[in-house]
């Protein structure tokens, strides 16, 4: 009985292969598994080459996992695109189309054999029993459940909602396939513990959705009233689902001519009050930058989400990377200090999205929320979440007698001025991307400049304390550690979980607030830490560059990074934590290795 | 917009204490006492007022008013006005700027606001050169001027920035100059009082880096006003023609305002509002959406 199973799945676009997994996961889920599925495509609109990773576990899980338990390949080229993403090795389970003709063992996989390689006639079977190739990925799921014992009525119960919609003949025609697929599984049991073990216990209220969706819906939970964005993957989900819902609850959403009109106008909405939101990419990303700093200056709050992807310039929008950290911290000119922070899940996503509005409302700056499209376009089982203790921070209006002598950016001790709206009488200013001094006049004066500036990043320093947003877990006096941050986080984690049942001594920071640089947490984290790795999908390691350059790291940490579309996995982590163990047995410090660029 | 005065209002309600950076005699004042004039004739208390402008000589000018102001960014006035009418429908709302500033860098975003037809009223202040960087090219400036980025003489054709909002559409087109004072203020409170996107441009020279033949007193042999031409402000395609003649004769008054206004932006944000509210769950309740099926 297995705990935990890895199926990878790859097909042409048309293969719906994508949508197979999708029903799977939503069966599981009913079934009270916990579950993680990411997506993958080429970079065609249609038809491509498209994949999907599903992990199915009893308990919650955090990463999509590393080596496939499962795969499955509709066509080799297909399969062969993802590469490193659907790793195969000894031990897993190789399912694909005999039409591909290819012997089992002579599969085109580059230095591993798998454990067992089963060619199943998908595409006959499909004809046969559906009278359509649209039905593979039916047979696949009866192939899936077969083997692996895998919800077959929730399954089944999926697949007739799904196509009881579209008429008798195809309902029956996908009923047969899946029946076709269940059928070949127990014609051909495959010798190894491959059976899932039952689900712990229903696991409550759980909700399915992805990183985006659970982004837009903690937007409109934490009040957020306007949105005003320009389609880009792999962001454009969070303004499909507040094109739909944002309405409902009174607020308004604007797709603009372009990334700055789009954040142009969510400045122009918080300004007249309302909470506001834009949501962009990496090239879209790049063109808010003006803005973001006249958000700073004019000490607006703003919520702005990068939903990161391969870079630079279009690079690869349909894959996850982490390489906008320093664009998030750095991109402004002046001395602008806006809070970055970033979710390491798609449940973590709703506190980090609610934290960003509380954020930018209570200290009247932009956010920057740092997600990525790995969490952004996967989907979760999420646990229901307690609303109720999800605290909600609106602006410090001024009081009436604020009003009455009203200055708008006051030096007050917090740094934080009353902050009006056109309407409130008595409130009117003069907001401007012009340096100004407490009333809002525009000046040229340096002490003016120095006393707002420093005002400016004054204001923040409280954050720098909120121990919440940091993860710490492991051994905390182990001399071996990891830092990792969004997506990684979880590969981090599980990494921690082995390694310690291994038996080493190691302890894992994960940063939800990348900016400002807490230099006291990670100051207290590091202080007997001899070696570590910085684990984060970037080439040139951007948050081990920024430690350095904030933070005394023991010489010992090294970074592990790699450019996105190379996923780094648990076993790869572990065996980097091993080497470092003996190192340090051996009273070895490792050298750190010296950085490109 | 549906306008009640409350109650009486002075030009003088308007003006705040901040003292103008222009050059002396600059074009701009004139603009800034025609909007006091106009906005105390529409009586609208100035805290339901936000003005908003980018970067440019011009663009100080919300900073001279009582109102609500914003002076954003190079180019960005439009986005952010459109962002506060939505976010507060019940503002006025007013957008200046220069030339540059809201036909190039921001010119992009003129279409789009007139399309959307938000209920807002564009002063352009054009002087036909770039005063705040001190004297280059503007997308306004003629063919063959020279300037600080055009030393041996401009290679391009000018934009028309009267035709250009007539093509796409804007329901309210007028254009007026400080030479005419009542008459900028009058153009200005009708754009104000044009229920939809509403574009003034308005000649307001620059004494520092503009041309002879731009400043007030040629202005004043130049101007010819189109009420005195008989023109039919209902006629788009007249007015149309008028707006050829931009930098050779300077017409003042409405060159065109839509007899029957578009429906709002607004208006129809209102309508989904109240078609989409009644059926939301609670916001705290937003997670239920995504319950398995
Ligand atoms: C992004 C950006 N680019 C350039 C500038 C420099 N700049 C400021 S105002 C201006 C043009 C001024 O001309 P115009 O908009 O016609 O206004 P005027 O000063 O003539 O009133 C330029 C180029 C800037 N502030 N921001
Ligand atoms: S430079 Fe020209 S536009 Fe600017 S203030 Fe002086 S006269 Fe006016």
């Amino acid at each position: 009985m297995r705990n935990d199973l890895i199926i990878g799945m790859a097909g042409s676009g048309g293969d719906g292969i994508v949508s197979a997994g999708e029903s799977l996961m939503s069966a599981l889920a009913r079934e009270g598994y916990y579950a993680i599925m990411s997506k993958s495509f080429g970079s065609q609109i249609r038809g491509g080459e498209s994949s999907c990773r599903l992990r199915i576990s009893t308990d919650p899980v955090l990463s999509p996992g590393g080596t496939l338990d499962v795969a499955v390949a509709l066509n080799w080229e297909d399969f062969m695109r993802f590469g490193s993403e659907l790793p195969v090795d000894g031990r897993t389970v190789v399912i694909y189309d005999s039409n591909t003709k290819v012997q089992p063992d002579k599969l085109p996989l580059t230095e591993v054999r798998p454990a067992v390689a089963i060619p199943v006639p998908i595409q006959e079977t499909a004809r046969q029993h559906a009278g359509t190739d649209k039905a593979k990925n039916t047979v696949v799921l009866g192939l899936l459940a077969g083997w692996f014992k895998l919800a077959e009525e929730n399954v089944l119960a999926g697949i007739r909602r799904k196509f009881g919609k579209k008429g008798e003949q195809v309902l029956r025609g996908n009923e047969r396939a899946f029946a076709a697929g269940l059928e070949f599984a127990a014609a051909h049991p495959v010798d190894l513990d491959v059976v899932m073990a039952a689900p712990k216990a229903a696991n409550g209220k759980i909700l399915l959705l992805d990183g985006n969706e659970m982004c837009a819906a903690a937007a409109i939970f934490a009040g957020c009233d306007f949105f005003g964005g320009y389609p880009i993957t792999p962001s454009t989900e969070i303004m499909h689902f507040l094109s739909k819902e944002l309405w409902k609850h009174g607020g308004t959403v604007l797709q603009a001519e372009d990334e700055i009109a789009g954040i142009g106008a969510a400045v122009g909405a918080s300004f007249a009050g309302k909470k506001a939101m834009t949501a962009t990419s990496g090239p879209g990303m790049s063109l808010k930058t003006e803005i973001l700093g006249l958000a700073t200056i004019a000490e607006l709050p703003l919520v702005c989400v990068n939903v990161q992807r391969g870079g630079p310039s279009t690079g690869i929008p349909t894959k996850s990377e982490q390489s906008d950290l320093f664009q998030a911290i750095f991109s402004a000119h002046g001395d602008a200090v806006r809070p970055v922070i970033a979710p390491i899940s798609v449940h973590d996503t709703f506190r980090m999205t609610v934290e960003a509005f509380n954020i930018a409302e209570a200290y009247q700056t932009p956010v920057i929320l740092l997600s990525d499209q790995e969490i952004a376009q996967r989907k979760e089982t999420v646990p229901a979440i307690n609303t109720a203790n999800v605290h909600v921070v609106n602006r410090r209006l001024p009081t009436r007698s604020e009003l009455d002598n009203y200055v708008r950016f006051r030096v007050t001790d917090s740094g934080v001025s009353p902050i009006s709206h056109p309407g409130m009488k008595g409130g009117n200013y003069l907001a401007s991307g012009i340096e100004h001094n407490e009333k809002g006049a525009p000046t040229a004066k340096g002490d003016v400049h120095a006393r707002m500036n420093e005002k400016r990043i004054r204001k923040l320093i409280p954050l720098k304390h909120r121990r919440d947003l940091f993860v710490i877990e492991g051994d905390s006096h182990a001399p071996l550690a990891m830092v990792s941050w969004g997506s990684l986080a979880g590969v981090a984690s599980e990494a921690l979980e082995r390694a310690r049942k291994a038996g080493m001594r190691v302890k894992l920071l994960i940063p939800k607030l990348l900016y400002p640089v807490s230099e006291e947490i990670y100051r207290d984290f590091f202080r007997e830490v001899k070696a570590g790795l910085i684990i984060e999908q970037s080439y040139q390691g951007q948050l081990y560059r920024v430690l350095r350059m904030y933070v005394d790291l023991p010489r010992g940490v090294q970074s592990l990074a790699r450019s996105g579309s190379n996923p780094i996995l648990v076993e790869e982590v572990v065996s980097r934590l091993q080497q470092l163990t003996l190192d340090l047995q051996r009273g070895r410090v490792p050298e750190p290795e010296p950085m490109l660029g | 917009m549906s306008i009640v005065a409350e109650h009486e209002y002075q030009a003088k309600d308007y003006k705040s204490d901040l003292k103008p950076i222009w050059c002396p005699s600059c074009g701009d004042f004139g603009v800034v006492s025609a909007i006091y004039k106009a906005l105390a004739r529409i009586g609208r208390p100035p805290h339901e007022i936000a003005f908003v402008s980018g970067i440019g000589c011009s663009s100080r000018i919300p900073g001279y008013t009582t109102a609500y102001g914003f002076n954003s960014v190079h180019g960005r006035a439009l986005p952010i006005a459109q962002g506060i009418k939505l976010a507060n429908p019940d503002l006025l709302v007013l957008v200046a700027g220069g030339d540059g500033d809201g036909f190039s860098i921001g010119g992009g975003h003129v279409p789009h606001a007139i399309r959307r037809n938000l209920d807002l009223t564009y002063i352009l202040m054009d002087n036909q050169i770039y005063g705040l960087t001190k004297g280059q090219l503007s997308p306004t400036s003629p063919r063959g001027l020279k300037t600080g980025s055009s030393f041996h003489g401009s290679l391009e054709e000018p934009v028309n920035p009267l035709l250009y909002v007539l093509s796409y559409g804007a329901g309210f087109v007028a254009q007026g100059t400080p030479a005419d004072m009542s008459g900028l203020a009058d153009v200005i409170e009708e754009g104000i009082r044009y229920p939809g996107f509403a574009f003034i441009n308005v000649q307001s020279p620059c004494v520092t880096y503009g041309q002879e033949e731009q400043q007030l007193r040629v202005h004043k042999q130049k101007m010819q006003s189109l009420k005195d031409l008989a023109h039919d402000t209902t006629d788009r395609l007249k007015a149309m023609a008028l707006a050829q003649e931009y930098g050779i004769k300077l017409y003042t008054g409405v060159f065109y305002r839509n007899p029957e206004p578009a429906a709002t932006f607004e208006t129809a944000v209102r309508e989904l509002h109240d078609r989409l509210v009644p059926e939301a769950r609670l916001r705290v309740d937003i997670l239920d959406t995504f319950r398995p099926q």
